[in-house]
């Protein structure tokens, strides 16, 4: 349940990589030199750390086409736990790694179990915990940008040991950082009776609110075609942020359905929801669904912590995706005939913060003419010259259908970006668009039914709201890549 | 000086080796030390200097004793250190802790680490300042955090602790309750672990060990503890699923006092960080796992909370939890569910890649109830996984490729399960296959060229016995090939691996027949070079299986060489000539030779006669008259010879170097890396004794001795050097290969800069019998401090082939680096004595870098005179005979000097140092240590 060492390495594009900060346990590794006996194998420093992750990541030497060690084809690395093999001495393992965007953290947690072969990961605690831990560390470098900026990076780095003190100080992990430091507190707490959940820094003093906010989001794999089914799923998340006295407060969030939805499934509640109703927990996605099952409404009570937290998650399947489209292209002599039409559902509201379609054009000259029409919108060409962005205001028309003909020549001087998977007529539209008030799955939370067990009368929010991710319709007149074997089968 | 401490410390925590090769250990830790109790350094730096404490003590502290006195250091940094500077009080709990586990401190029970265990119990009691600022929680919580790795890494340390820690965790309301309850369960766990191997323990230990009342049987058996504290066994996890075996305690049913302690941690488990509620749950479960008298229905109430968990460690113990009590606190139902959450968590969009991956990893090792295969064999399905369920795991194109390659694995665990050969579920795999094939075949990024050749590995792994697949994938990665010859190295890869691990199955067989036969079938005209020369990699592969015929691949050869556009003949190219002989050459050796002869020989005789590459030719020629005149047998012997390893040196060395592109010549060309170093420079004695003993001391400078001394310098690399001298030696074992080697050219590279670069040295041989030659090293200091000198060499061995070897570090010892004084052999002792005494006035002065010290120890007269005969006589400048005081010039290159005046007062040995560079206090601290400490106590 302890970690050995942890690494927080530095990969950005056209530097080399460099370990930005490292850190070991020796009392474990002590521990970890005890049970292992003579299969010990010691962490190497950190210059040699990182040239084999490098390796094992397939990141070293990225300009030759095939390194032995690297692209062997019997290899196959077990991520998140990739294994390091050490000239010689022996193999580093397990090392968990986790990358996004720029940077890439690494720890290699102990392994309590006598057994050789290796026993799997399943049964190794510190696996999970330092997948958390790594997970933790990894919001707090990157914030919640998507972009680095390598200052604010550069000053919670120089944090990290106050801050390791607090939530690993001795290599086993209690906390992750996203908690906030324990030093927060300002109310003391001797004179409350009930314990203080650790989770929770201080006690919150002022008037109650609650803000709870259902987001649901959709993706859709549209083919237009007869023999490959169209695809699409929702899921959705309840965000609270709850300003409540006391210790340990009790609030109750309530989602409901309306009268014949369909139940919501794959259910994942925070570990403040202090009790479950096991039906709740019943309806899968992955089972075959049941018309009987529960149906709501669901109940989750809680002790909220200080920040926004997620309260729960869940899954849905709507009977139809929010926007039908279909996508024609016909390769004519210099031209590219294009022809689009998109219809929104009668049953969701038609009342847009934003909604655009994306038509890029993969594998092509950059366009020359572009000669298209629109029902309704308005059509702008990137910059780039690739991409077509098409966007449709607030509101479908009263149709609540629009369309989009007409002609590109891609006559401009230089190639536009390449993609391995768009070639030929394999081409799709992407859609985002972002709805207020409304979620596909019907679920909401009534004001009225959240319950805040405290003196004064708390102000209460909920707000709804439904936006897509991945919505991609492709154009029916090539082939297109299959996004899910489960329709197959 | 801070900025100084930060690099100095940064450039220790990237390369500890390196760093500590470059000073000595002792002194570093000496400074660190020094440093933290300087009243002037802020507390910001005082934290960076715990760093190396923290990290890497045991490099810092090589023994229990030094261990020991450091840790006594640090406590008294403690206990001067004002209470709010909090953080920093921490970091040094946290640096004690390291230093007094790793150096074996705490498994010994030794003072100092008592002392710091009552230390650690007092602050974690130390409830003060509750109402205060709250700075105390800090170092409380952490002195917790200590106490519990202490336990951890010598487990049942704390067990008569017991009372007292419940104590306080039941007292206290802070979060601080989280750290109690982990320390506590940890040492009841060990507990209950020591109790399990007492024989005859049962209900009545239980009670009073949770009593505190250690009076009670056990204190008699202190002996068994230790026992089991030594055992690593009890550190290590004890959930291990059914099969293992898991010590248990017989107290009956009636344990309510451990029932009554363990439910109170379970009701407060809610309000613990999820991490360390995973940590309680896994501790909790070994125990009630070793006492049977506890049911494990005492979870139950907290099972759905954690089945409906977003966290993934707590699912994670939970899965631990069934591993352990499997029906007896698991239904059918609550498998079912189990292994249905794992498949929705395994894809579930809103959770990070790593974590699916993980529960993809926990589907494989599922702990079932029943499980039918026993044994912990690596992955297997359970039993519950229908294809129905496991089809939401199919792989796509969008998945990145760790995912991708961990589902179509799953999936063919799933298909081969069910049988299903010619089903759906397969079709699907290979129209996947297939995708991620056009994808490649695009342009696809190096990244998913090889996760393709690794989904095509998988898949004929499990399924290269269903014809019309593997016969498909295989005419498909032909065409691949045609269209992208730069993947032969993907698909050779393949096919040795296939080769390797199907050994029955004559896929890969078939692969290779495939792409000879689109090789010599694709039109020529549109051949680039490139191509040409994947394509002769490519048949050379082919060329190398008895079972294809090479009909095709020589008529392929003999086309590319005779056709009239061609311009390899006449371009000459000699990698791509050497790339065709490379083909003729194994099919000089295929057992179907004899019809292939008159197409081999026309191919062979073009090549000589027009290929555009003198070497070529010759080479041609050779493998022609070779295959014209011996009879089969001979050849394959002549050829099979010359590609054997080791045997025949005389005639390998000579085919060799005629052969173009065999295996012989490879080696021959190849500097070869031996695994252990060959040899070794190993000390020689300096002469520098007797030169001394042959001096004529006449020339008297009279007054002006320094000047003169002085005026030397100005010629430029004045006494600048230090020669070292070295037998070159053969390690053991022996190793015939290396009786005798030639040739020799040693290599240096320094570890640091504290000398010039060092020029390579030849030896022009080493043979085991004769006497080891000697090699002098000259080495010129720019400061003339210890050092570690890494030695490679290259060699040939008596068989001709060419070697690189590592050879053992040489250490520069501070004391090789001293000389006499450097003045003409003819000077008398007076003026030499003249140059020391305006030296040392000059040093006493103590200005710029100039400094004296004091060094005292206990020695008799007779060893004194034992310690300057052996140690400095070369360097003495006063009469040996001289009873009151000894001095000691040495100089040290390029311009230091230590001056040392002996005398023996009544109670002790003094050594008056004086020295132009202070720097090099410590390190002659460290040497006089050496010298005259073997026996005796030394202070400075």
């Amino acid at each position: 349940m302890s970690l050995r060492a942890l690494w927080i390495i530095s990969n950005e594009k056209g530097q080399k990589a460099s370990i930005r900060f490292s850190k070991r346990f020796s009392t474990v590794e002590h521990r970890a030199r005890n049970l292992a006996g003579s299969s010990y194998v010691a962490v190497p420093e950190d210059s040699d750390f990182l040239q084999l992750l490098l390796t094992e990541l397939g990141l070293s030497n990225s300009n030759k086409s095939y390194v032995a060690d690297r692209d062997d084809c019997i290899y196959r690395p077990r991520s998140p736990a990739v294994e390091l093999r050490l000239n010689g001495i022996g193999t580093l393992w397990p090392v968990l790694v986790l990358s996004q965007g720029p940077l890439i953290l690494a720890c290699l947690p102990l392994v309590d179990i006598l057994s050789e072969p290796r026993p799997p990961l399943a049964n190794l605690l510190s696996v999970s915990q330092g997948v958390t831990l790594l997970a933790g560390l990894q919001t707090f470098l990157l914030g919640s940008g998507v972009k680095l900026d390598s200052e604010g990076l550069a000053s919670r780095v120089a944090t990290l040991p106050s801050l390791l003190l607090q939530v690993c100080p001795l290599g086993t992990p209690l906390d992750t950082p996203l908690a906030g430091s324990h030093t927060a507190s300002t109310v003391p707490t001797s004179t409350v009776a009930q314990k203080q959940p650790a989770w929770k820094t201080g006690v919150y003093r002022g008037r109650a609110t609650v803000n709870v906010a259902v987001v649901e989001t959709v993706r859709s794999m549209q083919y237009g075609n007869q023999s490959r089914q169209d695809l699409w799923d929702v899921y959705g998340t309840v965000t609270c942020k709850c300003e409540v006295e006391g210790a340990l407060p009790n609030v109750t969030v309530t989602l409901s359905l309306p009268p014949n939805g369909s139940p919501l499934q794959d259910i994942l509640v925070h570990p403040c929801v202090t009790s479950l109703d096991s039906s709740i927990l019943t309806a899968s996605s992955v089972d075959n669904a049941d018309g009987s099952a529960f149906s709501g409404p669901y109940k989750f009570p809680f002790s909220p912590p200080l920040e926004p937290f997620r309260l729960c998650s869940y899954t849905s399947q709507v009977p139809v995706p929010p926007i039908l489209g279909s996508y024609q292209l016909k390769e004519e002599e210099n031209n590219l005939r294009v022809s689009v039409s998109l219809k929104l559902h009668e049953s969701v509201r038609n009342s847009f913060e934003y909604c655009e379609a994306h038509l890029p054009f993969f594998n092509r000259n950059q366009m020359g003419v572009v000669d298209v029409k629109v029902s309704s919108g308005q059509v702008d060409v990137s910059k780039e010259k690739n991409l077509l962005v098409w966007g449709l205001g607030q509101k479908f028309p009263k149709s609540r259908e629009v369309t989009l003909d007409g002609k590109i020549s891609f006559t401009g001087s230089s190639l536009g970006p390449s993609d391995p998977l768009c070639t030929g007529l394999t081409a799709y539209i992407k859609l985002y668009l972002k709805v207020p008030d409304t979620t596909l799955s019907g679920c909401c939370v009534d004001q009225h039914s959240v319950q805040v067990y405290s003196s004064a009368k708390p102000r209460i929010v909920t707000s709804r709201e439904l936006q897509s991710k991945e919505y991609f319709i492709w154009n029916s007149t090539g082939s297109a890549p299959m996004s899910s074997g489960q329709v197959m089968m | 000086m801070a900025s100084n401490w930060t690099e100095r410390i940064s450039a220790f925590c990237c390369s500890p080796s390196g760093f500590l090769s470059g000073t000595n250990p002792d002194a570093f830790l000496a400074e660190l030390l020094r440093e933290l109790r300087d009243d002037r350094a802020s507390y910001g730096v005082k934290v960076l200097l715990l760093s190396p404490l923290c990290e890497y003590p045991t490099l810092l502290c090589s023994s229990e004793s030094v261990g020991e006195e450091t840790a006594l250091d640090l406590m008294s940094v403690f206990t001067q250190c004002p209470p709010r500077s909090s953080q920093f009080r921490c970091h040094l709990l946290v640096a004690l802790t390291s230093v007094l586990v790793c150096s074996s401190c705490v498994s010994n029970r030794s003072r100092a680490s008592l002392d710091f265990i009552d230390l650690l119990l007092q602050i974690c009691q130390d409830t003060s300042d509750l109402d205060g600022d709250g700075t105390q929680r800090c170092p409380r919580a952490t002195a917790c955090d200590c106490l519990c790795e202490i336990e951890a890494s010598c487990p049942g340390l704390l067990s008569q602790r017991l009372e007292l820690l419940a104590g306080l965790r039941q007292q206290e309301t802070s979060w601080l309750h989280q750290a109690f309850a982990g320390l506590q369960i940890l040492v009841l766990r060990n507990a209950v672990y020591q109790l399990t191997k007492q024989t005859g323990a049962g209900a009545a230990h239980l009670k009073a060990l949770l009593d505190g009342n250690t009076s009670v049987a056990w204190e008699a058996d202190q002996e068994a503890f230790h026992m089991v504290t030594k055992d690593s066994a009890i550190q290590s996890s004890l959930i291990l699923g059914p099969m293992g075996r898991v010590p248990t305690l017989h107290t009956g049913p009636d344990c309510k006092e451990l029932r009554s302690v363990l439910s109170s941690l379970l009701e407060e488990s809610y309000l613990l960080t999820p991490l360390c509620q995973a940590a309680l749950f896994r501790r909790l479960t070994e125990v009630v796992a070793m006492v049977p008298g506890i049911p494990p229905t005492i979870f139950r109430a907290q099972l759905l909370r954690l089945l409906g968990t977003n966290e993934v460690c707590l699912l994670h113990v939970t899965l631990m939890m069934k591993c352990a009590f499997t029906d007896s606190l698991f239904s059918a139902e609550d498998e079912a569910f189990l292994l249905k959450r794992l498949v929705v968590l395994s894809q579930h969009p809103l959770l990070s890649t790593p974590e699916k991956l993980f529960y993809m990893d926990c589907i494989l090792h599922f702990p079932e109830n029943r499980p039918i295969n026993c044994g912990d064999s690596d992955e297997a399905l359970p039993v519950l996984l229908t294809p129905q369920l496991a089809s939401a795991l199919l792989p796509t194109v969008f998945n990145d490729s760790a995912t991708l390659l961990a589902r179509l694995h799953l999936q063919a665990l799933v298909f081969l399960e069910e049988g299903e050969e010619e089903g759906r579920g397969l079709a699907y795999i290979y129209d996947h296959l297939t995708a991620l094939l056009h994808i490649v075949d695009r342009g696809g990024s190096r990244d998913i060229v090889v996760t393709f050749f690794r989904a095509a590995f998988l898949f004929l792994f499990y399924f290269q016995h269903v014809e019309g697949y593997s016969a498909r994938l295989s005419e498909q990665l032909c065409q691949l090939y045609l269209q992208h010859t730069q993947l032969a190295p993907h698909i050779l890869n393949l096919v040795d691996k296939t080769l390797e691990r199907l050994p029955e199955c004559n896929w890969a067989l078939g692969l290779l027949q495939g792409l000879q036969r689109v090789i010599s079938m694709a039109p020529l005209g549109q051949l680039t070079l490139r191509d040409l020369s994947c394509h002769l990699k490519v048949l050379a592969r082919v060329a190398e299986e008895g079972k294809i015929s090479q009909c095709s691949t020589l008529g392929f050869l003999s086309a590319v060489i005779t056709q009239s556009s061609s311009l390899l003949c006449t371009s000459g190219d000699w990698r791509l000539g050497n790339g065709v002989l490379g083909v003729c050459r194994r099919v000089l050796l295929h057992p179907s030779l004899d019809s292939l002869l008159i197409p081999l020989a026309d191919i062979l005789q073009h090549l000589t006669c027009y290929y555009g590459d003198t070497d070529i030719q010759d080479h041609a020629r050779l493998y022609y008259t070779l295959l014209t005149t011996l009879s089969r047998e001979k050849l394959s012997v002549v050829l099979a010879q010359s590609a054997a390893e080791g045997g025949g040196q005389v005639k390998k060395r000579t085919l060799s170097c005629v052969m173009a592109e065999s295996e012989g010549l490879t080696n021959i060309l190849t500097v070869h890396h031996t695994e252990q170093p060959v040899f070794q420079l190993t000390e020689a004695l300096s002469g520098l004794q007797q030169e001394m003993e042959n001096l004529q001391l006449s020339q008297d400078e009279g007054d002006k001795a320094l000047e003169s001394y002085r005026a030397q310098f100005s010629e430029s690399g004045f006494a600048s050097q230090i020669m070292l001298k070295y037998h070159l030696t053969h390690t053991e074992p022996h190793d015939p290969r290396f009786e005798q080697i030639f040739s020799i050219c040693l290599h240096f590279s320094l570890t640091d800069d504290h000398y010039e670069q060092l020029q390579d040295i030849s030896v022009p041989c080493l043979f085991r019998q004769r006497p080891p030659p000697v090699v002098q090293l000259t080495l010129k200091p720019r400061r003339p401090y210890p050092t570690t000198i890494h030695v490679s060499a290259i060699f040939t061995s008596k068989d001709g082939l060419t070697w690189h070897t590592t050879m053992p570090d040489v250490h520069v010892e501070f004391q090789q680096a001293f000389l006499p004084l450097p003045v003409p052999l003819s000077w008398s002792r007076a003026s030499r004595q003249d140059v020391f005494e305006g030296l040392w006035e000059e040093f006493c002065s103590e200005m710029g870098d100039c400094i004296i010290s004091l060094f005292c120890c206990q020695l008799r007269e007779a060893a004194l005179k034992a310690l300057v005969e052996k140690h400095f006589l070369p360097f003495l400048v006063s009469d040996l005979s001289q009873e009151d005081e000894l001095r000691v010039l040495l100089f040290l290159p390029p311009r230091s000097h230590v001056l040392l005046k002996i005398s023996s007062k009544e109670d002790a040995t003094q050594f008056n140092m004086a020295t132009d560079t202070r720097q090099l206090l410590p390190h002659m601290n460290s040497y006089l240590l050496t010298v005259t400490s073997s026996r005796d106590e030394s202070v400075r």
